[in-house]
């Protein structure tokens, strides 16, 4: 429709084929709900990876609304060859948000599938499409008084659970495991047939949400973290509300308490004393989110000083590691379980918080809410504490170890550091691993920040892995170097997978690194 | 805990219809749909600056939302579409200054205010 050459096209594409598969595209979906002009694309290109946005540039945006659109569209794109990303709510921030993982790639925009399909009130399940927000989820579950909990991550009110669980993220309540807790998939795949994963694969199966593994390989695992199609609809256990919920905060004074915490932790959460996903939280996790201001006491460049962390503790009544986490039951099983958690508490020299607005602070308050998977913004209140926009978790898998977690914590802040940024850590802790999730943040519009924080995540990346830590989830910037640390053969399966399930390569090449 | 009994199934429309619902205009003293469900949770929360009774310009908020700026992120036509935006930007833009608001706007400025450079 436009007439002005075009600045971004898909590679290898050549502009007349691009405008041609456009037309078509646009005979499918309806001409509104297929953007190709820079203004218009502008949202799907804000990222707050240390790369110029350039790198990152779709060449178009269409926005389907069903599963037949989606077909008839992958027609077109194997057509002309055009790889598309497929975007659910595109609110991964910081790990690529809703841009694609290579320029020129075609956006597709799900978000505008957004049905709750089925809530089973009796099973506690839901099928919901990509569009769906934990919001949405959350405010529908209110309104018809179901007493459901779903667990969601932090940005959960503009998120949603499909590509959350795509992506293998992770939550606070009992069902934090995301993927864990999901059950059934539908699927398009590249040449357009529609799969569904598990018990769904049978003609007239109801148990599609309550049996995961169906007949022969469970296949749901591929399609997540990969490109080998593009999820519709997706299947989660929700969580019966306690008729008891008691979440509490242990504060602990010193950076190498982290081993005795873990230590004491890691029993109860593995016999499920407490269910839900632990969060270790590090003093400058907290203290964004507790309003303090870098500035007042770290007004120069470079990273804050162990000296200024320990008068933020002071000043503000923060530990060096703050440990929240809740039980899950009747009065009667909390008030047994209690016991423990106090014990356990005073045992290690924690400080036991379990009032959230009268010792806890703001912090407190939106750890609680997440813990019953009540959806807020309150975590990004961590953009706040270097400003300019610049975020990416660096997240690698530790085990549920104390001396591990020590070793992790001293070696990402060490190379931090060096290149002038702070460690904003927390650990999430899985049922026998950890998730040690830490925010690589600067300013996005400081050019030298930039370079630094790309070299910097580089850094942690190589010395994790030489030390046999691999992340759990990354950035799309880095797919390809985060492929390559975990080695050739799972990349050449992926390969070989890649070509027989998308063989013209049109489904997000390069994403986790798959490519043919 | 009884559980409820009622299988829910949600005709597909009901929700696909919500993002039209979001561009109804509400009532001058209502707080608008699409400022409760997404923008308030970071700017009537001190995460984000408060942005009511601050006479910001209509363009000027669309600009932003659609563009993101610094920290805060994007937000895309099917989040929220054209007629919701335009609903939303006018209802900041003409927002009375509550006393919280105002409190928060006169607040020194966040590294992710407004006033800061452009990206």
């Amino acid at each position: 429709m436009t007439t002005t050459p075009r600045n971004v096209l898909p590679k290898g594409v050549s502009a007349s084929d691009f405008e041609q598969a456009l037309t078509q595209i646009r005979a499918i979906v309806g001409a509104e709900y297929v953007v190709a002009e820079d203004t218009a694309l502008a949202p799907y290109n804000k990222i707050m990876m240390a790369v110029p946005d350039e790198q990152h540039a779709p060449s178009a945006a269409v926005m389907p609304d069903s599963v037949e659109q989606i077909q008839a569209i992958m027609k077109v794109l194997n057509q002309h060859r055009i790889p598309v990303y497929p975007i659910s709510t595109g609110k991964n921030l910081g790990y690529g948000s809703a841009a694609p993982v290579e320029r020129g790639q075609l956006v597709m925009d799900l978000r505008r599938m957004n049905r709750i399909l089925d809530v089973d009130a009796e099973l506690c399940t839901a099928l919901v499409e990509p569009g769906v927000t934990y919001q949405q989820l959350y405010d529908y579950l209110q309104e018809k008084k179901l007493p459901l909990w779903f667990s969601c991550p932090a940005p959960s009110v503009i998120a949603g659970p499909l590509g959350n669980m795509v992506d293998r993220g992770v939550g606070y309540t009992p069902y934090g495991e995301h993927f864990l807790f999901s059950s059934g998939m539908e699927v398009v795949l590249a040449d357009g047939e529609v799969l569904r994963t598990g018990m769904g694969s049978m003609p007239g199966s109801n148990t599609w949400q309550v049996f995961k593994w169906g007949y022969g390989p469970t296949l749901d695992g591929i399609f997540t973290q990969s490109n080998y199609g593009i999820v519709t609809k997706m299947g989660m256990w929700l969580m019966p509300a306690p008729p008891d919920y008691r979440p509490f905060l242990i504060q602990y004074p010193e950076d190498t308490d982290i081993t005795k915490i873990v230590d004491a932790l890691r029993p109860l959460r593995i016999a499920m004393v407490i269910p839900n996903a632990v969060v270790i939280a590090h003093t400058l996790w907290e203290a964004p989110c507790t309003k303090v201001n870098r500035a007042d006491y770290h007004p120069g460049p470079g990273a804050i000083s162990d000296e200024a962390v320990q008068k933020i503790r002071k000043d503000h009544n923060l530990g060096a590691w703050n440990v929240y986490a809740a039980l899950y039951g009747t009065p009667e099983t909390n008030a047994a379980n209690w016991k423990i958690i106090e014990q356990v508490a005073a045992a290690t020299g924690g400080t036991l918080i379990t009032d959230s607005t009268e010792q806890g602070g703001r912090a407190t308050q939106y750890r609680f809410d997440l813990m019953k998977g009540k959806p807020n913004l309150g975590e990004f209140d961590l953009y706040n504490w270097r400003g300019g926009g610049g975020s990416m978790w660096f997240a690698p898998v530790s085990q549920a170890k104390g001396s591990e977690t020590l070793k992790q914590m001293r070696m990402a802040k060490d190379i931090l550091a060096k290149y002038g940024f702070d460690y904003v850590g927390e650990f999430i802790v899985g049922w026998r691993d950890m998730h040690h999730v830490i925010d690589l943040l600067y300013d996005r519009s400081d050019a030298e920040q930039m370079k630094k924080a790309h070299a910097c995540f580089d850094e942690l990346l190589q010395s994790f892995a030489r030390e046999g830590y691999g992340v759990y989830r990354a950035n799309t910037a880095f797919a390809e170097k985060v492929a390559a640390t975990y080695g050739p053969v799972k990349r050449d399966v992926e390969r070989r997978l890649k070509r027989a399930l998308d063989p013209n390569n049109i489904i997000a090449p390069g994403r986790c690194g798959i490519s043919i | 805990m009884q559980p409820n009994k009622t299988r829910i199934l949600v005709a597909s429309l009901v929700l696909g219809c919500a993002q039209l619902a979001l561009a109804a205009d509400p009532p001058a003293q209502e707080r608008d749909r699409t400022y409760a469900k997404v923008c308030g949770f970071c700017h009537d929360k001190g995460v984000g600056p408060a942005i009511l009774g601050r006479e910001l310009p209509v363009a000027y908020i669309e600009n932003v939302v659609r563009h993101g700026f610094r920290a805060m992120p994007s937000f895309r036509s099917t989040e929220i579409d054209n007629a919701a935006l335009a609903s939303v930007a006018r209802w900041v833009s003409q927002s009375p200054a509550t006393s919280a608001a105002s409190a928060s706007a006169t607040a020194p400025a966040s590294p992710a205010a407004p006033a800061t450079k452009a990206q």
